[in-house]
This record gives C-alpha cells, structure tokens and sequence, in this order.
C-alpha cells in the first residue's frame, strides 16, 4: 500500500530540501527523494556565495534586492555555516567598467548591504589594495572592497533536509523518481526506486524542484517546460590563494571571481548555452584555460597554483530567447501546472542559491492554498537551521576538553554548529583519531556521517564532511575511510574496495581537465598505491 | 520610470551623474589598507606579506605522499607533512603554533626527501608567522 503525505517534493537541491523544510514546520506531512545526494547536483557546483548579486544592478534590481532580503534571513538562520567574504575588486586600464563606474555601482549597492548586514563599500588607492592583497598586479587604476556571504553549500542542503526530518518529513536520497501517478489528469503520486525496490507515494501535491532536470519531470507529466540551461564550471584550489575575494575581466569582458572559502579557493564560473546530457556534463580544457587566463589579468599568480578539481553544474535559468547567457534574469518562477493539464504538479523553476528560501516559501504557500486543511505562515525565515540556535564553545575550548587537534574542532564546529557537543560526547573514543589529515577530519565525524546523516558512499562523504577534498584527493585517507563507512553501514570487504575505486573514478572526471605535472604525479600516486588489488 | 532593464539603465545613469558631481565637488575619499584589514580583523582575514605570497605557490606543492614522515618522524608533535597541507592551508584557524629551534634541523632533513620540493622549513616560518600569539 502507498504511504500518503500532503506532499511529495522532488529534487533533494537547496530548493527542494528548502521546500521540504518550509511545509515540515508548518506542521504538513512531506516525503522528499532525490536521484543522487543531497547537494549533489546545481546546489554543490555553485561559487558557495549567498550574494546579492550586484552585477544584477545593470538589468534587474529586483533580483538584487529580493536577493539581498534572502540572504539577510539565511544568515540569519544558518549563522554557523555562513562566512563574510570580503571582495576587493580591481579596476584595471581598459576594463570594460572604469573605476568611476564601479564606485557608482557600488554606491548604489550600498542601499541593499544592509539587508544581508553587510559594510558599505571602501576604495583605495593602487598602492593601498596591493598592501592589502600582495598578488595583484601592478598598473591598476585604484580598488572598491565590497562584502557578500560565502557558505558550505552541501551542508546548507543537508541543515534543510535535517531541520525538515526534525519536523515530521520523510526524506530519501539515491531514490529517482521513475514516474508520476496519475488519476485521470491529476498527478497524484510518485513511483520511485529505492535500493531494488520500486515505491509508490500518494501526495496531495507533488513539487518538481529538480533544477535544470524541471522539463523531465515535466514530460513526465505531460506538460512543457521551457528552460535556459546554462552551465558554469569552476576551479578548486586546495588553499586559500589569496587573503580577499577578488574579481577580474576576463577575455570577453566577463566578470569572474576567486573566493577563499576556508582552507579552499574557488574560482569560476563560465555561463554557457547547455544542451547536452544533464548527468554527464563535461569539463572542458578551454574553460579552465578562460577562468585562470581571465583571472591572471588581475593576480597574476594563479597560474602557479595546483589546482585539485573543478566543477560543474548547470543553472536552471528561466527561458529567454535572443539573450547573452550572461544577461539572462536569475528571477525565478512557481508554475501550478493545473491549467497546462497536470493538476497536482507545481514547479519551481529559475533562481539561484540565495534566494533558495523565498523560492521554497513561495512553493509552500501555493501547496498549502491547494489542501483542504488551513496552514501557517511560513516561519523560514526567522526559525534557526539545526546548529544555529545556540553558541558552540571555541574551538581552543574543545580541543582542551575532548582532547583533539584543534584544527579538528574547529572543522566540527563550522559544520554542526551547536551540535558539536553532543557529537563529540557521543563518540569520545573516536574523536581524536584524524582519517583526513588535509581536512582535519575526525574518524569521530565520518562515523557520525554514515550514521545519522545518510552518507552511503565515499563521494558522500566528500559532500557531507569532506572527505578527501584537500591536496591530497584522498591518496592517504580513502582506505581508512572505507573502514570506517563500512563499519557503520556494513559493508563487506569487497564492498570496501569497490567503494574506494568508485570514488577515485568519480574524482578522476573532475581532476583530469586541470593536471599539472605536479598533479600528474599524485594521480600516479594515487593509483600507484593501490596498484596490486585489483586491474 | 521605465521598468525593468531600461528602468535599470536609467537608474544608474542618474546615480553615475549624482556620483561624478559630487566627485567633482568634494575629494574623492579613499580609505587605507590598514583602516579595511582593521574592519574585518574579526573576520580572521590575515594579510600574508608579499614575500610570503610570492613563496605560497611553491610551498603549497605537497600531495601527501609520506616520504617526509618516513624521513624524519614527528617533528615537535607534527607530521611533517601536515604542516603544508593542513597548517598552511587555512591560516584563518591556525591554532597558536610552537616550532622549536631544533625542529628545523629535522625539517630540513625531511624536505630532502620530498618530490615535489617544498621547503618544508619555509613552510614552517610561514607557520608560525601566523599563529596567533
């Protein structure tokens, strides 16, 4: 017999898991399933920034301000998992906006700051911003700082998925949705794989928030949906490269970005038309030669540094026809597909990361006007996310009571917030174990992974906590961690194995657009290690 | 006012006079690097020196392969390796770091040993630099 629930939302993104959160709280019924991992899609392959978008100011204040509010709600909300990025964005000789330009932008910018508790802008001169930040190049016309909010996006999503499991809602990852249940016209369910088994769910309604996957979903119910997809690639370096966020023109006049995110950098993105196979998006050799060519206009280092992987994601942006993919809108739209003829199907389309909690609160609402039953207003905005409702201990604090590195609490403490305690309490014994040591990753964390936060693989595990994401690209950590997770998730020996080549291949498609010969050598390394098991 | 991307265009061509004029009235104020490394020092946004960035591409060459840790053991309570790849990498967070004098005799007998030639002492500097006090 199938399980009914007031909805079904389908697409575990931050959209999806935002959803799921929102009717969770106002007391309704949810069962939430996504084909891969949670994040594993356009949510994790973002530039990780909850930001207001000023290049949006040329064309579509709106999205500027509507996005701003957003992110002054989820930094609100996810206080532990937010960073203040601090931009210094310089002004060059024969870039396409002149320094006076800029300023103006900026000023103009200042108005939203506010709204994501944010400093107005600064300028300094040429000399000053190179005091500032050593790497950039000479000859440069004079600097503007400007603040914007960098986040963890896997963990963003799985704080969603938690909060809304927290509330009463059913949540699967690893579960595709295979197709829609009908009753007559009206869409009333879903049919889904889950491990060898094949599921039916009843729902009153059923959300489609699968991102740039909207028009399969779509057809799956008979109706069109029209998107833009546009992919964006970015480039990860194992390090912080530079001590600010920093733009840079790239050849075609574009604006990219470098942001340190912790002990990670990530440059990107490029935005290009994408008509190919969503679930095998390619890295291309040209787009990473763009990024670090556009980026070395303005710190001109870059190129000297390793980058570990790049990746790739494609953004579900509204249709438009006869525009540059750049200047496309990042608005974002709630479709009832009852007047195309599939009543019961909503869909929400468009959008981008920070603004992922209107999107679903928007949602919501249109599923609650559609039940029978009165519902409450959202409470997204102002209800902490799991690990934000409280203060956890400093790092120092917990190094000297739990007796590990520091750099392991303060690992933790970034990613569970005021949740940390009550990990550390739980597995005291293994918490002073590293399995990571690029990552400064407890054994203690990874078992907690696999046990509460539904981390079935290794390339979870690089989502939820992760694993094997620092210069090393899992050559001395995958086999311990393969222990670990099968320990807690019964795993045979085989199994193990078999876990650890899964996760180099997957690793392997993202690495292999942007081997130097430094990087060259630790792929050797790498599968040099391991030669003898197998192949 | 017009809407949309006309409205937008419009809009910042007024805040781009407004600016030029008042620009062209008062100075232009600019700030120093020292005023912005004050306002986000809570941020933890160490400034590496320009030596130091200069040397950070070459430092950062480690993949962890362990020949260092075979050479020379533990350093002071470190893997010498963790030094590049988790010390270095996010100074934001660096715990306060102690290397006494005698360590570096053994670093330099690691970093012997290493393929991708990072001066592990070098690293060691760096380090400790900037570990809060």
């Amino acid at each position: 017999m199938a399980a009914t629930y007031d909805a079904i939302v389908i697409g575990g993104g931050v959209t999806g898991a935002g959803v799921a959160r929102d009717l969770a709280l106002r007391g309704r019924s949810v069962l939430l399933l996504e084909k891969g991992d949670w994040g594993g899609g356009t949510s994790g392959s973002s530039s990780w920034m909850i930001h207001g978008g000023p290049r949006y100011l040329t064309f579509d204040w709106e999205t500027t301000r509507l996005s701003c509010v957003d992110a002054g709600h989820i930094v609100r909300i996810a206080r532990h998992l937010v960073h203040r990025c601090v931009f210094l964005l310089p002004v060059l000789p024969r870039d396409r906006n002149g320094l006076e330009q800029m300023d103006t932008a900026m000023e103009v910018y200042d108005r939203f700051q506010p709204l994501k508790h944010s400093h107005p802008h600064r300028r300094l001169a040429p000399e000053e911003a190179r005091r500032l930040e050593p790497g950039l190049t000479d000859g440069l016309l004079g600097a503007l700082t400007m603040e914007e909010w960098g986040v963890d996006p896997h963990r963003l999503v799985w704080a969603n998925v938690l909060d809304a499991r927290n509330h009463g809602a059913v949540a699967a990852n690893h579960s595709p949705v295979v197709s829609l249940l009908r009753d007559g016209a009206r869409v009333v369910g879903v049919r889904y794989r889950q491990g060898g088994a094949v599921c039916d769910a009843l729902g009153a309604a059923v959300v489609n928030a699968t991102g740039p996957w909207a028009p399969r979903v779509g057809t799956m119910a008979g109706v069109r949906i029209d998107l833009r997809p546009a992919k964006g690639i970015h480039i990860v370096y194992d390090r912080r490269v530079s001590n600010y966020a920093i733009s840079s023109e790239a050849i075609d006049g574009r604006e990219l970005i470098l942001v340190p995110h912790g002990p990670i950098s990530i440059l990107g993105t490029t935005d290009d038309d994408y008509y190919g196979d969503l679930d095998a998006v390619p890295v291309l050799e040209d787009e990473v030669a763009y990024l670090v060519q556009g980026m070395a206009r303005s710190f001109p280092a870059i190129g000297r540094y390793r980058p570990v992987r790049a990746t790739v994601g494609v953004r579900p942006t509204l249709f438009e026809w006869r525009r540059y993919e750049d200047d496309l809108s990042r608005r974002h739209e709630v479709v009832d597909h009852g007047p195309a003829g599939a009543p019961g199907l909503i869909s929400v389309l468009g959008g981008k990361l920070s603004m992922y909690r209107l999107m679903a609160e928007e949602a919501a609402d249109l599923v609650c006007s559609r039940l029978d039953q009165a519902s409450p207003p959202s409470r997204t905005a102002t209800t902490p996310l799991p690990g934000a409702a409280g203060e956890a201990p400093p790092a120092a604090e917990l190094a000297r009571a739990y007796g590990v590195p520091e750099l392991v609490a303060a690992r933790l403490r970034e990613r569970h917030g005021d949740g940390v305690v009550a990990l550390l309490e739980e597995r005291r014994g293994e918490a002073r174990r590293v399995v990571c040591r690029c990552e400064f990753l407890s054994e203690a964390e990874l078992a907690h992974a696999c046990a509460t936060e539904q981390v079935t693989s290794l390339a979870d595990a690089f989502r939820r906590v992760g694993l094997a994401a620092g210069p090393c690209a899992g050559t001395a950590c995958l086999e311990r961690a393969a222990e670990i997770c099968g320990e807690v998730l019964g795993w045979s020996s085989v199994e193990r194995s078999d876990a650890v080549w899964e996760r180099l291949e997957v690793a392997w498609r993202g690495r292999a657009p942007l081997l130097d010969r430094w990087g060259w050598a630790q792929e050797e390394l790498a599968y040099g290690a391991r030669r003898g098991w197998r192949r | 006012m017009p809407r949309g991307r006309a409205g937008a265009t419009v809009r910042l061509g007024i805040a781009y006079i407004g600016h030029l004029i008042r620009h062209g009235v008062f100075r232009t104020h600019l700030v120093e690097a020292g005023t912005v490394a004050e306002l986000y020092a809570p941020d933890h946004l160490t400034a590496l020196t320009a030596n130091e960035r200069e040397r950070l591409p070459q430092l950062s060459r480690c993949v962890n392969c362990g020949l260092c840790a075979l050479a020379a053991g533990r350093v002071a309570g470190f893997r010498p390796g963790d030094l590049p790849i988790g010390y270095l990498r996010d100074y934001s967070l660096l715990p306060g770091t102690v290397l006494p004098a005698s360590a570096r005799e053994a670093l330099a007998a690691a970093a012997a040993t290493c393929p991708t030639g990072v001066d592990l002492p070098g690293v060691a500097t760096m380090v400790v630099r900037l570990s809060p006090p």
